[in-house]
């Protein structure tokens, strides 16, 4: 990058292209030939993935939503109005207000998705950031290091995932939750890593035979600075991708989780909270209620499996044949 | 081959050690222990509970013995009654009660008892098993057969309309979230359309609880209706379970058909001049079948957890209900033995896997 636009002489390319078309001889031509680096390659193939593109936006938006949703429009929880009709269209709301339709408060859907955001992208967003973070360090250490640490570590990693993750989560969010989002976030990030760490051993163990780290060791660098600057840049691509699978994983976790009454307590809001508050009035017809959350909680979700699909072909452009 | 077989067998116990552990301490760290349960039944005495705590090697207070004393009556080695390791016949607690062992503990095929219920959790397990097993074989079945073909389809027209509208779905019913795609299958056709029922597995106007002794003294009589009836009931769970599963698998399939597209002798018999037709479906699609095996075989330990989320929306009495049911009610045993259960089954059939692989495939080495 530091020298992005060259002078090119009569010899080059460019300037006999030119010379075809007629232009005198003597003249010398600038032509734009930009040296990109690895991340810059990397946004090209990524922008060539329209539908990634798409799940990008659609998550910053969700982001945007859940950080600014709440401040822009506060939600005040005790605020349930008198209807006679559960879900009716009490006339006291905006046609904006009213575009999801109401709950058996009166309040508005709309408002419900909006203020929920924070607590589902939140517990998506923490729950990857503490596998990934987790996964990262136990894998590294297994894979670099072989041997006895690899086989026990990988034995814990075999033992977690032999208990169905399911069963395990809802058990510790019924045990040990009590409603609190940050607690809920922490089981999640807790359990979800070992898939990830499974992972990131497979890439340590191939990259570390390579030449670069050869170099590296041979020139005297120390064993953590070689797996987290050398290797661990070289590992991130599938690194990346997979955290975005726990992510949207996460968000549909804490919706199921909410849903039975195990997650969110019931004073927050997420998008699984409205969910469960909803499940009853279906029967009666009130479709709106429950569709609405969950199409939202549906739409990001795809939108971050898309976003995915992108940085693994961004990323990791080896894997893209299989 | 028996080496390595023996290998990863004797790898197992520790592996099965490790689940036993984790199910009985992840109860063991919940807080208010077991009794906490009967602090809403009034009528239960405190000398009932005391019995019961006794019977279960527990105690009010739990010390770091006293763990360790419930954690070996929970497997079998104490024996709670006699407080030692021997049991009422006088023999060592953990062998067969027939070589005068005791007949406590899950080396005794005992999982304990439903606190809720007042039944032994094997029992009720192994009753749920045939709800669950009609459930997920159902589904299991359809989608890997819909994923194989979907999937090879895709391989073969790489890039096509269909290849790209396949991608797009896949992703889209593997991110739905099941539950949320349940609700509005219940609403779309039972409550709107009403061609389906939204829940439980038979009519309960015109049939008993399904597996229990009456049902099939009713299914002797009417084993026709019967069936129809439950098929009724299974369009929507199965349906469910069917989009959701088969995005990953037919991605799967098509990945591991490309590769095998790519491989020398393919190239060699398309070469040869075989019509294509012959190349994929003898050459190709065989041997791409493979790593194919293995995945369903992983998928296997999925039809006894059952399908939680979808039991759940159509209140299916399956073993993933009573999972829930149990989490509800903090019914400690059922929801160890559920755990030890399905955990050690998913480790088995990933054992299975591996052997089969090995099997059909003579490339993989054993060490």
């Amino acid at each position: 990058m530091s020298d992005p636009i060259r002078t090119v002489d009569s010899f080059d390319t460019a300037a006999v292209m030119t010379d075809s078309v007629g232009l005198p001889e003597d003249e010398f031509v600038e032509v734009n030939l930009e040296t990109l680096n690895q991340w810059q390659l990397a946004w090209r193939r990524f922008k060539r993935h329209k539908l990634a593109m798409v799940g990008a936006g659609v998550l910053i938006v969700m982001v945007a939503v859940a950080i600014f949703g709440t401040i822009l429009w506060p939600y005040d929880p005790t605020d349930i109005k008198a209807i006679s009709r559960p879900g009716g269209d009490p006339p006291t709301l905006s046609p904006i207000e009213n575009l999801f339709g109401t709950d058996f408060g009166g309040r508005s859907v709309l408002q419900l998705v909006v203020v929920g955001a924070r607590i589902s992208v939140a517990v998506g967003f923490f729950t990857s950031l503490i596998a990934t973070t987790i996964g990262i360090l136990v894998g590294a250490t297994a894979g670099y290091f072989g041997g006895r640490v690899d086989n026990m570590l990988m034995r814990f990693v075999d033992l977690m995932l032999a208990i169905p993750f399911l069963f395990v989560i809802l058990v510790a969010a019924r045990f040990f939750g009590g409603g609190d989002p940050v607690v809920l976030i922490l089981i999640f990030g807790l359990l979800s890593w070992p898939g990830l760490a499974r992972l990131v051993r497979a890439l340590y163990l191939s990259l570390r035979e390579s030449e670069f780290v050869q170099a590296a060791r041979a020139v005297g660098v120390s064993d953590a600075r070689i797996t987290f600057r050398h290797i661990l840049p070289n590992a991130m691509g599938p690194i990346v991708v997979s955290s975005t699978l726990i992510l949207a994983n996460a968000i549909v976790l804490e919706a199921f989780v909410s849903f039975l009454n195990f997650g969110i307590r019931a004073t927050d809001v997420s998008w699984g909270n409205a969910l469960a508050n909803s499940k009853g009035t279906l029967l009666t017809g009130n479709w709106w209620w429950p569709f609405f959350p969950g199409m939202i909680l549906a739409m990001t979700v795809i939108a971050v499996n898309f976003l995915g699909d992108g940085l693994r072909d961004a990323l990791d452009p080896r894997s893209k044949e299989t | 081959m028996s080496k390595y077989i023996i290998r990863r067998i004797i790898g197992l116990i520790p592996l099965l050690f490790g689940i036993i552990l984790i199910s009985f301490f992840l109860m063991k760290l919940a807080p208010g222990g077991p009794q906490a349960q009967f602090n809403q039944n009034p009528r239960v005495t405190e000398a009932q509970i005391d019995q019961w705590l006794k019977r279960w090697c527990l105690e009010r207070e739990s010390s770091p013995i006293s763990v360790v004393r419930e954690f070996s009556g929970w497997l079998g080695v104490y024996n709670c009654e006699t407080e030692s390791l021997l049991s009422e016949q006088g023999g060592l607690n953990f062998l067969p009660a027939a070589l005068g062992g005791g007949t406590n503990g899950i080396i005794h095929g005992d999982l304990g008892l439903s606190i809720k219920a007042g039944r032994p959790v094997t029992d009720m397990i192994i009753e749920r098993v045939p709800a669950t097993l009609i459930l997920t074989t159902t589904a299991l079945i359809i989608w890997v057969t819909l994923a194989v073909i979907l999937g090879v389809i895709a391989a073969v027209k790489r890039y096509s309309f269909f290849d790209q509208a396949l991608t797009f779905f896949s992703y889209v019913f593997y991110s739905l979230p099941t539950f949320w795609l349940g609700l509005m299958f219940i609403y779309l056709f039972s409550v709107v359309l009403r061609i389906f029922p939204a829940q439980g597995i038979l009519t309960p106007r015109e049939w008993s609880h399904f597996n229990t002794p009456n049902f099939w003294i009713e299914f002797g009589e009417r084993p026709l209706a019967a069936i129809l009836d439950i098929g009724h009931h299974m369009v929507l769970p199965v349906t469910v379970l069917v989009l959701v599963s088969i995005a990953a698998d037919s991605r799967f399939v098509r990945a591991s058909m490309l590769e095998t597209l790519n491989q020398d002798y393919v190239r060699t018999a398309k070469a040869k001049g075989l019509p294509k037709q012959r190349v994929y479906m003898k050459h190709a699609f065989r041997n791409a079948m493979l790593p194919v095996v293995t995945n369903v075989g992983l998928e296997l330990p999925f039809l006894f957890s059952g399908a939680i989320v979808t039991e759940t929306i159509f209140s299916w009495q399956g073993m993933g209900l009573l999972f829930i049911t149990g989490v509800n009610d903090r019914d400690y045993f059922i929801l160890m033995g559920l755990i030890l259960v399905t955990s050690s089954l998913v480790v088995m059939f990933n054992l299975l896997a591996d052997i089969a692989y090995a099997i059909v495939d003579p490339r993989i080495r054993y060490d």
